[in-house]
C-alpha cells in the first residue's frame, strides 16, 4: 500500500547567519549573553496533505512559496518541527537533475554510479537502453561528460533519471531545461513515467503541465496551503498522445 | 494489579516532579494531587518522584500509585537519585501521557536526550528558576529541548508567559489554565455572619519555610507593629526564623505552627483576619496559598511580583500589594487592613466572589482536561522520526552506496593518471626513506630493521589523519545528493572512511615490500594484530563521523582540527617508537593516540599490549560510540547546515 500521509506538517527552517556557523561566537555570545543572530522563517506552515495510490498532485505557487521544501519534507531531507508525515513505499526525489554527477567521469560510469545511488544495478542492457533514448551517438558513452553540451547533458541526466519507475515520484521544476527537440520526447516518457507511479508529486510554475498531469493541484503561498483544485482528467491530452505515437 | 481494569479504559498519565507526599506539603503538590483527583475519571494518574526516605518505594497517596526513587539528599536544590533518569525511561512506556511539573532539571536530561519520544508530554510550568540562576546556562538548553517536544505547556497565568523569554519562545504552546479550588470544605454559610471580627489582630501566613517564601520579612514587619502572626508551614528555614523571632523579642506574636493538615488549615484561614503572602522572588508564580484565604473571604496582602501573585488578588480590590522585600510597607499595609473591618469586611467578600467565579475547581478539571485530550489525541509529533531508525536494509543500503561512492572515487584518480592512486604510495616511499634515515642518524638505533614497522605506521597515520579531514567536507561537497536525492548524511561520512582504506591498501604496499625486503618473513603475529585494527578503525570511523558533523555545523572548526591533527602527529608514537625517547612521558600516556596505536603495533612485533591500552582504547571507543550516537540523531538536522 503505497500512501502520503502529511498531518499539519509545519517546518521552521534555520537561516543560518555568518556567525550562526562558528561554534567560538557561539560559545562566547553565551559568555556575555550576546543573543544569537540566527533567523527561523516558517517554510511550511501547517500543511496537511493526504495522498494514496493513483493521486497527481501538482504544486504551484510563486518562488519561495515552499513547493521545493515541501518536496524535501516529503522525501525526507528535513525533519519537521511539528506534525506528523507518514510515507509508504519507495519514494524517489528527483529535485536536482545534476545531484551525484562527476563532470570528470565518462558517460557510462555516470549512468553507472547515478543508478547504484538509486539503489539499481547497472546492467549492460540497462545502460544501453538509456543511451539509446538519448539519440546520442554510441561512443560518446565513453566520453567525460565535461565534454558534453549542457543540452546532450540534460538527455543523458534525464534519461537516467527517468529510466526506473518508483512508487512516490516527488518531480520538482526541471523539464524546462530540456530542450525543445527533446522536449516532445521527453514529456511522453514522463508521461509514460508518472503513470507507473502510483503517487506523484510535481512542483512546477508550468500551470498547463500540471494541468495537464495532475488531479489535484495545491497552490502553496508563504508556506500556507492557499488553494486546493481537483482537476478533470486530463482525457484530450491522452488522445492528442495516442494520435501523435500512431 | 486491581489498576489494571481500569487502565486499559482510561488513558494513563505519569507526573513526573521532584517531591511529593508525604515527604512534603506545599502549593505545587496540592496542584499535582488536585489534578489526580479530579481527572481521575478521565486519566488515570501515577506519580515518579525522588524520596530521601529508604521506606517503601511503592506507595499510594490518595489512591494514586507512586513510586519513590531514592534520593540521597539535595543537590543546588536538585534531588541527587542518580536513578532517576533511567526509572523514569523505564516507566514511560507504560504510560499514555506524560506531565512533567517544571522546573524539575533531572527529567529534563531524560528528555533532551531524546528518550521518550514516543508519548506525548505535558509541561506543567510551575516556576522558572530563580536559585541558582548561576547555573543557568547549562540547564536552560536542557529545558528548551523539553519544551520543544511537549506537546502543550501549562501556566497558570498569561503573565507567566510575557516576562519569561523561554516560554515567550514557545507562545504558540502555552495554554492558560488558572488553578482552581475547592470551595465546599469552606463552611461559607456558618462564617459569614461573624465574617469579620473587630478585634481583628491575627496575620496568617501560609508556605513550606523556605527563603523565598519571604517570612522572615514579614517577621520584621510584625516588630514595628501590634499584630500577631501565625505562619503554618515546615521547612529548612525554620531555625533561622526561630532565631529571628527570639532576636526581636516577638515569641509572644509570632508563632510558627508547623505542618498543619488541609482542614486544620481552612479553619485557620477562616479564623485570621488578615492573610499575607509575603514572597520575595518570582518563583512564587501563583501563591495557590492567597487563592485559598481568599475562599475563606479573608482580605490578601501580597507583593508586586512579576508572576501571577498580585493578579491573583488585584491590588486595591482583594489584596494590597506592597514592593516585595519591603518589611516596612508590608507592616504599614497589613495595619492598615488591621485597623478598618470595615475595609476587611469589604475586600474579603471581593476576594470570595473572585476565587468560585475566576478559579474555580470546575474549571480547572475542565482545562486541565481538555490539555490533556488533546495532547494524547493528538499524532505523535514525529512519527516520521519514530520509523526513523532504519531498518537493517536502510543500513545495508546505506553501506552499499557509501561503497559504491568510494570504489568510483578511487577510480577516478586512475581516470586521471595510470597510476592513481599510487602517485601517493610514491610520496609515502620517499616520506619514510627521508624520515627513516633522519631519525637513524638521531637515535643510534638500527634504524633498517625499524622501516617496516615506520612505514606502517605512517600509512595508518595518513589514514587516520586523511578520513578525519575528508569527513570535515565530506557533507558540503555532497550537498546536492544530500538535498536533492535525499539520501542520508551518514552515507557521505562512511565514504570517507572507505576510500580513506581503499587509499590506505595502496600505501599499504609500501611497508610491505619493505617487510618483504628487510624482515624475516613471520607472520605469526599478524593475527594477534588484527582486533586491535579493528578498534582503531571503530575509533577512526567513530572520531571522522563525530568531527564531520560538528565542522559541518561549525565552519570555525575545521582550522582547529587540522592543527590539532597536526599537532597530535608530532605528539604521538608514529614516526617514532615509545622506546626511543625518554619512556612513557605524562603527555604520551595521556595521548590516545599512543594507545590506538599500541594496541596493533605491539602485538605485530611480538610485544604483549599492556593492558592499560586496552583498557584506554575501549573507554575511548565508548565515549566515541554515545558521541555518534549523538551525532546520527543530529545528522538529521544535517540538510539545514549545508
Amino acid at each position: 500500500m503505497v500512501s502520503i500521509s502529511l498531518r499539519n506538517v509545519c517546518l521552521d527552517y534555520p537561516l543560518y547567519g555568518a556567525y550562526d556557523y562558528s561554534l567560538k561566537r557561539r560559545l562566547l555570545g553565551r559568555l556575555i549573553r550576546e543573543p544569537g543572530e540566527m533567523r527561523i522563517i516558517r517554510a511550511v506552515d501547517n500543511v496537511t496533505i493526504e495522498a494514496e495510490t493513483g493521486a497527481r498532485i501538482g504544486l504551484a505557487g510563486p518562488n519561495g512559496s515552499g513547493k521545493s521544501t515541501l518536496l524535501r519534507l516529503i522525501a525526507g531531507v528535513y525533519p519537521p518541527s511539528s506534525g506528523s508525515i507518514a510515507v509508504e513505499g519507495n519514494v524517489v526525489p528527483l529535485l536536482g537533475l545534476n545531484a551525484g554527477v562527476n563532470l570528470d567521469f565518462v558517460a557510462e560510469d555516470n549512468i553507472a554510479l547515478l543508478l547504484r545511488i538509486s539503489g539499481r544495478k547497472p546492467t549492460r542492457a540497462t545502460i544501453d537502453e538509456i543511451w539509446a533514448f538519448t539519440e546520442l551517438e554510441a561512443r560518446m558513452q565513453r566520453l567525460p561528460l565535461r565534454m558534453f553540451s549542457s543540452g546532450m547533458l540534460m538527455r543523458v541526466l534525464f534519461a537516467t533519471a527517468t529510466a526506473f519507475p518508483a512508487d512516490i515520484l516527488l518531480l520538482d521544476e526541471w523539464l524546462s531545461v530540456v530542450d525543445e527537440h527533446f522536449a516532445e520526447k521527453a514529456q511522453e516518457r514522463l508521461l509514460n513515467l508518472v503513470s507507473q507511479a502510483a503517487i506523484v508529486i510535481i512542483a512546477s510554475h508550468d500551470q498547463p503541465l500540471l494541468r495537464r498531469t495532475c488531479s489535484r493541484i495545491v497552490t502553496l503561498d508563504h508556506g500556507r496551503i492557499a488553494s486546493t483544485v481537483m482537476v478533470e482528467p486530463p482525457a484530450t491530452h491522452a488522445l492528442e498522445l495516442r494520435e501523435k505515437r500512431a | 494489579m486491581h489498576h489494571t481494569s481500569d487502565n486499559s479504559r482510561r488513558p494513563s498519565v505519569l507526573h513526573i516532579f521532584k517531591i511529593y507526599y508525604p515527604d512534603l506539603f506545599g502549593g505545587t503538590l496540592t496542584v499535582i494531587r488536585d489534578i489526580c483527583a479530579s481527572l481521575k475519571d478521565a486519566f488515570a494518574p501515577a506519580v515518579l518522584v525522588c524520596s530521601q526516605s529508604a521506606a517503601k518505594r511503592q506507595i499510594v497517596v490518595n489512591d494514586v500509585p507512586v513510586e519513590r526513587v531514592r534520593s540521597f539528599g539535595n543537590l543546588l536544590s536538585l534531588p541527587a537519585a542518580p536513578t532517576y533518569p533511567w526509572r523514569l525511561w523505564r516507566k514511560i512506556a507504560e504510560h499514555d501521557l506524560l506531565a512533567l511539573h517544571a522546573p524539575f532539571p533531572l527529567a529534563d536530561l531524560v528528555f533532551a536526550f531524546g528518550f521518550g519520544r514516543k508519548r506525548p508530554l505535558v509541561v506543567h510550568w510551575h516556576a522558572d528558576i530563580v536559585s541558582h540562576a548561576g547555573l543557568r546556562w547549562l540547564i536552560e538548553p536542557l529545558m528548551r529541548r523539553t519544551l520543544q517536544r511537549a506537546k502543550a505547556i501549562i501556566v497558570s497565568d498569561h503573565v507567566l508567559v510575557d516576562n519569561t523569554p523561554l516560554l515567550r519562545e514557545f507562545e504558540d504552546k502555552c495554554h492558560v489554565v488558572p488553578f482552581g479550588i475547592d470551595t465546599s470544605g469552606y463552611d461559607w454559610p456558618n462564617i459569614e455572619p461573624h465574617h469579620v471580627n473587630d478585634r481583628g489582630r491575627l496575620v496568617l501566613a501560609c508556605g513550606r519555610l523556605v527563603p523565598y517564601k519571604g517570612f522572615d520579612v514579614l517577621i520584621r514587619a510584625a516588630a514595628a507593629h501590634s499584630f500577631e502572626v501565625w505562619i503554618i508551614g515546615e521547612g529548612a528555614e525554620r531555625p533561622r526564623l526561630t532565631q529571628l523571632i527570639e532576636e526581636l523579642g516577638l515569641t509572644e506574636r509570632v508563632r510558627l505552627l508547623g505542618s498543619v493538615n488541609d482542614c486544620e488549615r481552612i479553619k485557620l484561614m477562616c479564623l485570621a483576619d488578615v492573610f499575607v503572602l509575603p514572597s520575595v522572588t518570582n518563583a512564587e508564580t501563583f501563591g495557590l496559598a492567597q487563592l485559598e484565604a481568599m475562599a475563606a473571604g479573608r482580605p490578601v496582602v501580597n507583593t508586586a511580583l512579576d508572576t501571577a501573585v498580585p493578579r491573583v488578588a488585584r491590588h486595591g480590590m482583594e489584596a494590597i500589594t506592597v514592593p516585595p522585600g519591603d518589611s516596612e510597607k508590608l507592616g504599614e499595609a497589613i495595619d492598615s487592613l488591621i485597623r478598618d473591618p470595615e475595609r476587611r469586611r469589604h475586600m474579603g467578600l471581593a476576594a470570595r466572589t473572585r476565587a468560585l467565579s475566576r478559579y474555580s475547581a470546575t474549571a480547572f478539571r475542565q482545562g486541565m482536561e481538555t490539555v490533556y485530550r488533546d495532547a494524547v489525541a493528538a499524532p505523535s509529533e514525529q512519527r516520521s522520526m519514530n520509523v526513523e531508525p532504519p531498518p537493517a536494509t536502510a543500513w545495508f543500503d546505506s553501506i552499499r552506496i557509501a561503497a559504491t561512492l568510494a570504489w568510483s572515487d578511487m577510480r577516478h584518480r586512475y581516470v586521471r593518471s595510470l597510476l592513481g592512486p599510487f602517485w601517493m604510495s610514491l610520496q609515502m616511499a620517499i616520506v619514510v626513506a627521508v624520515l627513516g634515515s633522519v631519525i637513524g642518524q638521531m637515535s643510534n638505533a638500527d634504524m633498517l630493521s625499524r622501516l617496516p614497522m615506520l612505514a606502517l605506521s605512517m600509512t595508518a597515520w595518513t589514514f587516520l589523519n586523511s578520513v578525519v579531514l575528508d569527513a570535515t567536507t565530506a557533507l558540503q561537497s555532497s550537498a546536492s545528493l544530500i538535498r536533492d536525492r535525499a539520501l542520508p548524511p551518514v552515507i557521505f561520512l562512511l565514504q570517507c572512511t572507505f576510500r580513506q582504506g581503499l587509499f590506505a591498501l595502496h600505501n599499504a604496499c609500501v611497508p610491505l615490500v619493505l617487510w618483504l625486503i628487510l624482515s624475516p618473513h613471520d607472520l605469526s603475529h599478524a593475527p594477534a594484530a588484527l582486533p586491535g585494527l579493528l578498534l582503531f578503525l571503530a575509533c577512526t570511523f567513530a572520531l571522522s563521523l563525530v568531527l564531520g558533523a560538528m565542522a559541518t555545523r561549525y565552519r570555525d572548526l575545521k582550522p582547529i582540527i587540522e592543527s590539532t591533527l597536526m599537532l597530535a602527529f608530532l605528539a604521538s608514537p608514529v614516526i617514532w617508537s615509545s622506546d626511543m625517547i625518554n619512556h612513557r612521558s605524562t603527555v604520551m600516556r595521556l595521548n590516545p593516540l599512543t594507545h590506538l596505536f599500541a594496541v596493533w603495533r605491539e602485538p605485530l612485533t611480538g610485544v604483549h599490549v599492556d593492558p592499560i591500552s586496552i583498557i584506554y582504547v575501549l573507554v575511548v571507543l565508548a565515549l566515541l560510540i554515545i558521541a555518534s550516537a549523538l551525532t546520527l540523531v543530529h545528522l538529521r538536522k544535517a540538510a539545514f547546515w549545508i
